[in-house]
Parts: C-alpha cells; sequence; structure tokens
C-alpha cells in the first residue's frame, strides 16, 4: 500500500493536510509586513531568515470567517516548484502517515473542488487534503 | 615523486595534463600561464621537470626554455607542441629542451616522454 | 580520463578564442598587412585545434588545422589576404562556433566541413584542389636500403679516425609508428649521435629526413670512441623510438662497398634544418592579469551572507546608540568602516567589463551591413565600462535591437548618403560612460535622424494618440513613441528589424533592469538613444520613509529633493493637488492614499514631508508622515507570487528584521 505523510492542522473546526514533501518548516507568527495593492488573501511578506517570503491568511483563501492570531497560530512555509509561501494556520494538529486508499475525491459541492486534493478519514479523522498548486494561484488570474 | 611544473595559457590543457599526471604519480607543484611566469615559477619551485607550451602570449615556449636553461642549465624541459609545429619543436630542442609532446595528448605517451627525460 | 570533466572549460576556453578570432579578423580586414594580427589569429586557432584534439572532437581539430594552415601561409608571406580568403575563414569561423554550440548543448560537434576545408585547401594550392601529398613521398620511403655507399672522401675518413681508435657503426633506427615530427625526432637521434662522435652518413640523406621524405625508419653511420652498449644507452632517453639497432662494421664490409653512385656529403652539424619564423615578432602583446574564475553562484552567495551581516550591523548600530558604551560605539563604527569596504570590493567583483557584451558587435554589425548593402563604420568606446553582471547578462538583446534599429532604419543607403552629402559610409558609435551611480550606454548613428511628422502620422493612425494631443508633444516625447508596443516606421518591412518586434521590448527589458531610455534625434543628421542603467542591483541608497505605522524604502536615485511644507501651501489644480517648488508646479501623491495605508489616530499635522522624486526629466511629489533617514539597502524580490505590484519594485530587511517595501516611484507618473 502506497503510503504519504501529511502535516495535519486546524482551521476552526475543521481539519486540514498538507503533503509534507511541499512543507519546509513550520514557524511561529511574526512580524508580517502588509503588501498594498495585493490580492487580499495575502497577509503580506515576513523575513524568513534573509529571505522575503509571502505569507497567505489561509482562512481568507478559503473563503473562511476571520478570525484573530492566538499563540496557537503557526505559518507553514512550503515550497512548490521553487517559490516558497507562508500559510497562517489556526493550530498544528501531527504529522500523520496516510494510506494512499484512504483519501477519497471531494463530491461535496459545499467547497470548490479545485483547492483540494480529496479527503483523507483516518482513526475517525476526516482531513481535508489542500491542494497547494492550486492555493498558490491568484483567483481571477 | 617527481615535480612537475605545468605551463601552458590554455587552462584546459593545464587541466588535462595535470589529470594525466597525477593519475600516474607525478606530483603537479605549479602551473603557469605563459613563459615569464614559467621562468618566475622554475626559480621558486625548482621542479624536476617542465612541461612547456610553446604558443603562448607574453613570452613564447621557445624563449622561456631558452631563459630557464641560462641559468639552470640541468633544467629539464619538455615541449608540448601541436601538430605543424616541427620548426619551434625544433628550436626548443636545440635550445635544450629534452624531448616534446604533441596534441592531442596521448597519456602513454605523456607518461613515456616524462620517466624517460626524469630518468636521464 | 573522464572528458567530461573538462568539457566546461573546453567551452569557455573555446568561446573566448573564437571571440579573440572574430575581433582580429575584422582587425585584419582593415590592416591586413600587420603581422602581429596574423600571428594573434593564428595562435588562437592553434590552441583551439589542440584542445579539440585533446577532446577528441576530430571535425573541429581537422577544420581548425586548415584554417590554421591556411594562416600559417599568410603569416610565413607565402600568400596575401583577398577578400574572398576572408570570406571563407569567417565562414569557417562561423561553422567552428556552431560545433562549439552543438557540444555546448550536449551534441558531439559534427558538422559537415567538407565544403569548407576544400576551399581552405583551395586557397593553399589553388592548382590541386585535391591537394594530395606529392609523389616523392613514395619514392623515398623506399630508399631505405640495406646498401652503404661512401665515396672518396669519406672513406678517407673512416681509415683516419679507425687509427686514432674510433670505430664505425651502423645504427638503424625504428621509429614509433605514431610518432610525430619525424623530422624533429630523427633531429634528436643525430644530436644524441653527435655527441657520441661523428656521423658520416645517413640513409635516407639529411635533406630529406628534415623534410620529412622517409618512413619509419632511417640509417645513420656513425665514427666513435664508445662500444656498442654505451652507444645503445645514449638513445635511451629518447622517446617514440621503437627499435635502435647498433652494428659494427668491420674493414670487409666497407672496403666491400662500390665507391661510385656518392652521396653528397653528410655533414650533419651542417645546420640546415629550417629555422623558426615563429611568434617572437608578434608585436603588442596582450596584457594578462592573474586571476582565477569563480562561479557566479558562489559570488551570489558571498553577496546574500553578506546582505545578512549588514542586516546585523544594522541592529549592532541601534544596539551601541541606546548602550552608550564607548567601547561598544567604537567597535561597531569599525565594523561599519570595514564592511562598507568589504561591501565595496563584493560588488567590484561581480562587476563585468561591457566588453564581454560589446564584442560581438563588430562582426555583427559587418554581416549586417554586407546583407542590407550599406556601408558602415562601427565605433565602440568605453568598452572597460562596468557594470553587474545581472544587468550585463540582460542587456545584450536590447543592444543588439537598437544596433540593428540604426543601421536598418537610422542610416541611408549609400546613394542617399551620398545625395544628402554626406559620406558614403555611416558612422555608428556604441559608447559606455559612467556618471555618478548610473552608466550610460548609447547607440548613436549619423543617418537620417526620426521623421517626426512620420511618427505622429502612424501613431495617430494606431490610436496611440490623438489629433490634438500630437500638437502639444514635444520632440522628445514624439521619438519615445516609438518605444510605446507595435510600433514600427519603416514602410519596407526587412529582414532586419522588421520581425514584428517593435522597440517597445527594449523599453520594457532596460525598464524591468531599473533603467530607462530616451531619444534624442536630429533630421538629417542622425540619432541617439540612450540608455540609462544602475550601478547594481543589489545593494542600493534608500531614503526610509514612514507612513502610518509602515516603513517604505525610497530609492536615492529617483529622489531629487527632500522638502517640509505647511499644509497651507498646498493648492488644487484641476482636482489635482499641487505645490510651488522652486518655480515649477509639482503635482502630490500621497503615500497614504495610493497605498492605502490603514489609518493611524493620530491628528492631522500642519506639516508634510514631501519627498520630491523624478522620472526623466519629469518630477512629482511623495507626501509621507516622516522621514527616518538614508540607509544602504539590499533589494530582495517578494516572492515568486508577487510579481508586478503597482509602484513597488522588491522589498529588503531593515536592521531591526522587519522587512520593509521598495518603492517604484516611476509608476507614479502618469
Amino acid at each position: 500500500m502506497e503510503k504519504m505523510k501529511i502535516v495535519a492542522f486546524r482551521l476552526g473546526d475543521e481539519e486540514y493536510g498538507l503533503d509534507i514533501q511541499f512543507v519546509q518548516s513550520i514557524e511561529r507568527i511574526q512580524p508580517i509586513t502588509r503588501v498594498p495593492n495585493a490580492p487580499e488573501f495575502v497577509e503580506g511578506v515576513i523575513n524568513l531568515r534573509g529571505n522575503v517570503t509571502p505569507v497567505l491568511d489561509l482562512r481568507k483563501r478559503l473563503n473562511l470567517e476571520k478570525e484573530g492570531h492566538t499563540e496557537h497560530t503557526r505559518v507553514i512555509i512550503t515550497k512548490f516548484e521553487e517559490i516558497e509561501l507562508g500559510l497562517i494556520v489556526d493550530k498544528i494538529s501531527d504529522v500523520i502517515d496516510l494510506d494512499k486508499e484512504s483519501i477519497e475525491a471531494v463530491s461535496s459541492s459545499r467547497i470548490q473542488s479545485d483547492n483540494f486534493e480529496g479527503i483523507a478519514k483516518t482513526e475517525g479523522r476526516l482531513i481535508v487534503l489542500l491542494k497547494l498548486s492550486e492555493l498558490i494561484k491568484i483567483p481571477g488570474k | 615523486m617527481t615535480k612537475v611544473l605545468i605551463v601552458d595559457d590554455a587552462a584546459f590543457m593545464r587541466m588535462m595534463l595535470k589529470d594525466i599526471l597525477t593519475k600516474n604519480g607525478f606530483e603537479v607543484v605549479g602551473e603557469a600561464v605563459n613563459g615569464e611566469d614559467a621562468v618566475e615559477k622554475y626559480n621558486e619551485l625548482n621542479p624536476d621537470v617542465v612541461t612547456m607550451d610553446i604558443t603562448m602570449p607574453e613570452m613564447d615556449g621557445i624563449t622561456a626554455v631558452k631563459k630557464i636553461r641560462e641559468s639552470n642549465p640541468q633544467a629539464k624541459i619538455i615541449m608540448c607542441s601541436a601538430m605543424g609545429q616541427q620548426p619551434m619543436v625544433l628550436e626548443a630542442i636545440q635550445s635544450g629542451a629534452k624531448d616534446f609532446i604533441v596534441k592531442p595528448f596521448q597519456a602513454d605517451r605523456v607518461i613515456e616522454s616524462l620517466s624517460k627525460v626524469v630518468g636521464m | 580520463m573522464d572528458l567530461n570533466d573538462f568539457l566546461e572549460l573546453f567551452i569557455e576556453e573555446s568561446k573566448e578564442h573564437l571571440q579573440s578570432i572574430n575581433d582580429q579578423l575584422l582587425k585584419l580586414e582593415t590592416e591586413p598587412e600587420n603581422p602581429a594580427i596574423v600571428n594573434e589569429i593564428f595562435r588562437s586557432a592553434h590552441t583551439l585545434k589542440g584542445m579539440a584534439g585533446s577532446m577528441g572532437f576530430e571535425d573541429l581539430a581537422s577544420l581548425t588545422h586548415q584554417m590554421e594552415n591556411v594562416l600559417d601561409l599568410v603569416r610565413n608571406s607565402k600568400l596575401s589576404i583577398t577578400s574572398e580568403m576572408m570570406d571563407v575563414i569567417f565562414s569557417c569561423v562561423d561553422l567552428i562556433e556552431r560545433m562549439v554550440e552543438s557540444i555546448e548543448q550536449g551534441g558531439d560537434g559534427k558538422e559537415d566541413v567538407t565544403d569548407v576545408v576544400g576551399q581552405l585547401r583551395m586557397i593553399q594550392n589553388p592548382s590541386d584542389p585535391t591537394n594530395v601529398q606529392a609523389g616523392a613521398y613514395q619514392e623515398s620511403a623506399a630508399a631505405v636500403a640495406e646498401d652503404i655507399q661512401f665515396d672518396q672522401y669519406q672513406l678517407s675518413v673512416i681509415q683516419e679516425a679507425k687509427k686514432l681508435g674510433n670505430k664505425l657503426y651502423q645504427i638503424t633506427i625504428q621509429l614509433d609508428k605514431n610518432c610525430v615530427m619525424k623530422s624533429v625526432r630523427a633531429y634528436m637521434v643525430f644530436q644524441a649521435a653527435e655527441e657520441l662522435g661523428e656521423v658520416i652518413q645517413s640513409n635516407p640523406p639529411v635533406e630529406q629526413i628534415e623534410e620529412e621524405n622517409f618512413d619509419d625508419s632511417f640509417s645513420i653511420l656513425l665514427l666513435s670512441e664508445r662500444d656498442t652498449k654505451e652507444i645503445q644507452a645514449a638513445f635511451h632517453p629518447i622517446s617514440e623510438l621503437s627499435e635502435v639497432v647498433v652494428r659494427e662494421l668491420s674493414d670487409e664490409q666497407e672496403t666491400a662497398m662500390p665507391i661510385e653512385k656518392a652521396q653528397k656529403a653528410v655533414k650533419s652539424n651542417a645546420q640546415v634544418l629550417p629555422k623558426d619564423k615563429g611568434d617572437q615578432g608578434a608585436a603588442k602583446k596582450k596584457h594578462r592579469s592573474k586571476s582565477i574564475r569563480v562561479d557566479i553562484e558562489k559570488l551570489d552567495h558571498l553577496m546574500n551572507l553578506f546582505s545578512e551581516l549588514i542586516i546585523d550591523r544594522g541592529r549592532l548600530e541601534q544596539i551601541s546608540r541606546k548602550s552608550e558604551l564607548t567601547d561598544l560605539t567604537e567597535t561597531v563604527e569599525h565594523m561599519t568602516r570595514i564592511s562598507t569596504d568589504l561591501q565595496g570590493l563584493i560588488l567590484n567583483m561581480r562587476m563585468v567589463q561591457v566588453e564581454q557584451v560589446f564584442n560581438r558587435f563588430p562582426r555583427m554589425v559587418r554581416d549586417l551591413a554586407k546583407e542590407l548593402n550599406k556601408k558602415v563604420q562601427l565605433i565602440v568606446e568605453g568598452e572597460d565600462t562596468e557594470l553587474d553582471r545581472t544587468v550585463i547578462d540582460e542587456i545584450g538583446d536590447p543592444l543588439v535591437h537598437l544596433l540593428r534599429n540604426a543601421l536598418d532604419h537610422g542610416l541611408e543607403s549609400a546613394e542617399e548618403r551620398t545625395a544628402a552629402g554626406k559620406s558614403e559610409e555611416g558612422r555608428i558609435l556604441l559608447k559606455a560612460y559612467h556618471s555618478g551611480n548610473q552608466v550610460f550606454i548609447e547607440v548613436s548613428d549619423d543617418g537620417k535622424g526620426i521623421d517626426r511628422g512620420k511618427v505622429l502620422n502612424k501613431a495617430i493612425e494606431r490610436g496611440v494618440v490623438t489629433q490634438s494631443e500630437a500638437e502639444t508633444l514635444s520632440d522628445r516625447e514624439v521619438y519615445s513613441l516609438i518605444l510605446s508596443s507595435g510600433f514600427s516606421t519603416a514602410e519596407k518591412i526587412s529582414d532586419i528589424s522588421g520581425r514584428g518586434v517593435g522597440l517597445d521590448v527594449v523599453k520594457t527589458k532596460i525598464e524591468s533592469l531599473g533603467g530607462s531610455i530616451s531619444i534624442e534625434s536630429e533630421p538629417g543628421n542622425g540619432s541617439i538613444f540612450r540608455i540609462q542603467l544602475p550601478l547594481t542591483l543589489s545593494i542600493i541608497y534608500a531614503m526610509l520613509v514612514k507612513t502610518g505605522d509602515e516603513t517604505y524604502a525610497i530609492p536615492f536615485s529617483s529622489i531629487v529633493e527632500i522638502t517640509k511644507i505647511s499644509k497651507d501651501q498646498v493648492s488644487t489644480l484641476y482636482g489635482q493637488k499641487v505645490i510651488q517648488f522652486r518655480e515649477q508646479v509639482v503635482s502630490l501623491v500621497s503615500l497614504k492614499e495610493v497605498f492605502n495605508v490603514p489609518a493611524t489616530d493620530t491628528v492631522e499635522k500642519q506639516e508634510l514631508f514631501v519627498v520630491i522624486v523624478r522620472k526623466g526629466d519629469k518630477i512629482m511629489g511623495l507626501v509621507v508622515d516622516s522621514v527616518l533617514g538614508q540607509q544602504e539597502v539590499v533589494l530582495k524580490t517578494l516572492g515568486g507570487m508577487l510579481t508586478n505590484l503597482y509602484a513597488v519594485s522588491g522589498a529588503t530587511i531593515l536592521g531591526n528584521g522587519e522587512v520593509a517595501l521598495i518603492i517604484d516611484s516611476n509608476q507614479f507618473f502618469k
């Protein structure tokens, strides 16, 4: 059975996951510089050990309700095709192994399916797997 | 180990020679990029044998052979030439070069030449 | 040995030599009599041949070999240069370039060389295109025979020598099959023999050996006091001898020899071997400084590390100011000075002379002029002007475009020029120079200049400007219209610059490099295209300003002045806020507004800071809350996702670790 590792995290009550091969690191929230005239879901840029890295508010990106930052808020630094990007999430759950077979295609019409790879069911948890290649696109462009 | 000074203006040629030599147990103690440099390096490094390119800027190989042999009559120098340079090789030999090798270099030939010259 | 290890170096050096050949060939066209130039070309061709042979690129080696042969004849004054010959050599160089390119792209460097090789051979020997070696060769090869013949004189010499205790030896030398330069090898044998005694004869005769008119073997007769063993040993150090047979000849053998059919006396120390006409004569030798090659990535890395250091330095400066510790302050000051020097050095290492880009143009212009049937002289000035490596890599294409434009559209045909009372030969000047923190590159021609009317007609036709706008435009503004997209004034679409790509590409490229381009023109007298570029793209001086809680950096290069005004100096003109500044009406842009800076609850200030910025010769004012001071900042990109943002060209990291955006004020000008 083919396995994959994901980083699981929470946005409100829902649990999401990202394929760990795209995850560079997980950072605490730090001062973010606003970028004027950038897409709305772009929170700004941060200084990531000398590199200027854009950070997205994942809630805004997925059209979820806005929440303030807490002590659990983290930035997941991802890298996809040489583009580094931070994603702000409410809380990191854990890193888990998944059987690829346990991932179901997204059928629910409630959510825009473009952003999602599928839904994983494991140990009673429902984890929505995000499709990074779509998230980094600017909608409408 | 036999200490060799490689003289050639083309870094590529120096690298080739160095590779051949080091793989066959010679020690390349220095590299020079023209005749002037060669004379300087010879006096500084006092190598057992020198491989000397002929056509180089600043000072050509033949003049360098003459200069080196002026102050070091025992210097062992092998000319590195290309096809069609007979007259120059000849002049170099007349000026005291001990042997010559012809580009493109055959590793065996290079090693033969150096061994023979060093064995003199 | 893995040749791939050397491939990169091979390609790099081959390119250098090709460039040098191209340059020198062009010089040679103007100074066909200059032997130093031929020598220089010869040397490069020669080195190329050697390198190609070593790498096993046979086609390349054989082509360069033929080229070298032709050049050899030229430098030995056996051939004089003709225009046809130059064309053949140029096409030969082109072919070599293609081969090297093919090799660079992982190919085998094979090309059909027969045609060019044939032409090169034809030059060497016009009467015999197949150029087969003369028959004399075969004849002499068979001449190594066993019989030895002496004339009277030789016999008497032998008799005399024997009385003095010498013995007569016949030494037969077999050269290695792979031996090249047999004549030189043979000379070494003779040289060794001379040290043992007296050589009285050789077979074939010395003249033939000198001319390499012999097979793999030859024999000599030697009078010597030494014994067979010693003689044998004396030849040992000579390479490439596969067999040395030393045989002592008895009296009977000598006297049995017929005397007639005498060969000419052999006196091998009568030195008739050809003398070198080689390179000593080459005047004006290029100065080469000692240098090493460094991977550009390493330099980039060094630069990045250094910028981290600058950030820490900024932080240290803050700390020391707060702490008021003299020792700390002094140390930090010292560190600042040193790091400034270090920075200069690092930036300097990244600087490359524009020569690297310029040096391909003379050839290009020559070919293009031929194609267009125009006469042109390209003058290149300031090749030693230095630019940052990143700029150098990008500037080539725009310049090609401008040169082509000058040649194709700028210069008139020879007839038109004569009719206009100009010299037949047009002139294009390519010039680079420094000024302040900027580098300028100009492409100017003495052609017909830009026709204002024509440009305007086209612009109106294409809807770029309206009729009424057109009348108000200055000449300069009109000229700059030809840089707008899709604009081409050539009535006849030529192959050269009418490829559907307009000069707008040039403008876009230059602006992406942080530079600008302007045009001056005088009808009938020509045009000047002037490119202005920043010295470096990595570290810039910037003014830090604050608006609300946000800090921004404005590059010094676009700042004219910073001024403080009171609120009541601002007036409104056609709905646009303006101020009077040095007798000029300057429109204002509020950073807070254009960047939607969140309001801070401070009371509205009565005093405004205005940063006067410029673009070309226009100026405007940027209103900010406060000015923090100037600082060197390291340019960083915003990352892949955030490109083409309005009025933001990048970001930098401040001393406190926070990110500040860098403002591209050009975009505030409409």
